[in-house]
């Protein structure tokens, strides 16, 4: 046992349009030909994914199914795997996160990021990892802490994104989603109107991509899927509203010395 | 001086009892879901609820440690704010405070560039030098949320606690094709 800084290893992986950071922490060095193949296999996984579920790429196996060109059967099996996920997070959200509800047929783009960054994270569990994140531009999937410690995972502020809103103690993952300004990409899938309800909405979780279907249903059904959310198993959310207002269910992790503003719960 | 961005609005004292979520005894549990649609009353893990009520986080400026705090009247040189995505960059002012401007890349919306400033060794800020999106809203949203998150990154080993930031984002490798542009000018990385 030393207090020495922990070992630590970076990766950036571009693909969807988007950066996905890699961060892995251990208590020795990282330089190993097991972690240089785990973050292979991780970047595989997500190049897989894009391939396999990118609404820009007309020839795309989830295009293709789209199109009606192909059926379910022929596509990969991660198709059916995502679509019963997308099942699963539509009835848990209420119908709030709808992947069939998008124009132009099942679209499941919402679900996608989060569960590729959950298999990516699976590919990091090799000897002498203790902890990792795959963060996927806010999304983060994690296992393990730094130092024998939990992550800790600031929360951006809707009205001033440089800054933090809170601090959270991360076991799993964490899913933020929310229109800050003008632009909104978020769809009420009843009405087909682009709207949130809140300005920012962070699912935490076991599994990413259910954490970023909830955050998306959650933005845009507000207080009624919060309330769905307290009263699921293991998941927990926050939301800030578009006045400042927060709401919470009752074990989301805030991490202690982030309080000042008298949000405390447990932690 | 450490500059944290881990600004939070704390000068509202007004506690408005808010929505503070109270829940339900009763949990669902996922795999129980998962086979029929009946919902499992376990748990109720009493969890402690929380005592006071949360705080609007109006107002209360945040500190962007962005642009040179020594006046040195650092002139970000122009040359990359033409659309032109050259390779080079430019690198302003030598001693305490420094800055550069990565290259003009595209992203997703149109063209951006990012601007480092530095202390020693140490990012002071990060903004975007250059941003042009033929009037899509979305510049907006990229300026404030995007460019934050790898603000963040790059920034938080040296200032805040924490491993990573969650945020919603539509974070283009565009900025950080920029950015390792303007870093590597400094010799940041």
């Amino acid at each position: 046992m030393t207090t020495n800084a922990p070992h630590t290893r970076h990766q950036r992986i571009e693909v969807m349009g988007t950066v996905v950071t890699v961060d892995l922490y251990g208590d020795g060095p990282l330089q190993t030909p097991e972690v240089d193949a785990a973050i292979t296999e991780a970047e595989a996984v997500w190049h897989r994914a894009d391939r396999t579920f990118s609404t820009w790429r007309a020839d795309s196996p989830i295009n293709r199914l789209r199109r009606g060109e192909i059926a379910l059967g022929e596509a990969p099996s991660e198709v059916a795997d995502v679509l019963d996920g997308c099942r699963l997070a539509k009835e848990v959200s209420g119908g709030w996160f709808d992947p069939w509800a998008m124009p132009g047929g099942v679209d499941p783009t919402g679900y996608v990021k989060g569960w590729a960054a959950a298999c990516a994270l699976e590919a990091l569990r090799v000897p002498g990892v203790t902890g990792a994140m795959v963060n996927a531009a806010g999304d983060i999937a994690s296992f393990g802490g730094v130092g024998g410690v939990a992550f800790r995972v600031g929360v951006v502020r809707p009205d001033a994104p440089e800054a933090l809103a809170c601090v959270v103690t991360l076991r799993g993952s964490i899913a933020t989603s929310g229109d800050y300004l003008r632009g909104s990409h978020l769809r009420n899938p009843f009405t087909g109107e682009a709207t949130t309800r809140v300005a920012s909405a962070s699912v935490t979780g076991p599994d990413l991509a259910l954490a970023d279907a909830l955050a998306t249903a959650l933005a845009v059904g507000g207080d009624e899927v919060l309330a769905r959310i307290e009263r699921l198993e293991d998941y927990e959310a926050l939301t800030i509203g578009l006045d400042g207002v927060r709401g919470w269910t009752t074990g989301f992790a805030f991490a202690e010395t982030h309080n000042r503003t008298g949000t405390r719960t447990t932690q | 001086m450490k500059r944290t961005p881990l600004v939070l609005a704390s000068t509202v004292a007004g506690l408005t009892g808010v929505a503070v979520f109270h829940s339900t005894p009763q949990k669902v549990v996922l795999s129980a879901l998962n086979a029929t649609a009946a919902t499992t009353p376990t748990t109720a893990s009493a969890a402690p609820t929380p005592s006071a009520g949360a705080t609007p986080t109006t107002s209360a400026t945040t500190v962007t440690p962005t642009t040179t705090p020594t006046a040195a009247a650092t002139p970000t040189t122009s040359a990359t704010a033409a659309a032109v995505p050259s390779t080079t960059s430019t690198v302003v002012a030598a001693s305490a405070s420094r800055s550069a401007t990565g290259p003009v890349v595209n992203y997703y919306y149109g063209q951006l560039s990012v601007k480092v400033t530095a202390s020693g060794t140490k990012i002071t800020g990060i903004t975007i030098a250059t941003l042009s999106d033929g009037g899509n809203p979305y510049s907006a949203y990229v300026d404030h949320a995007s460019l934050p998150m790898l603000q963040r990154e790059a920034m938080s080993a040296q200032s805040a606690n924490i491993q990573g930031v969650s945020g919603a984002s539509y974070t283009s490798a565009g900025f950080a094709q920029s950015l390792q542009g303007a870093l590597s000018a400094l010799k940041l990385k």
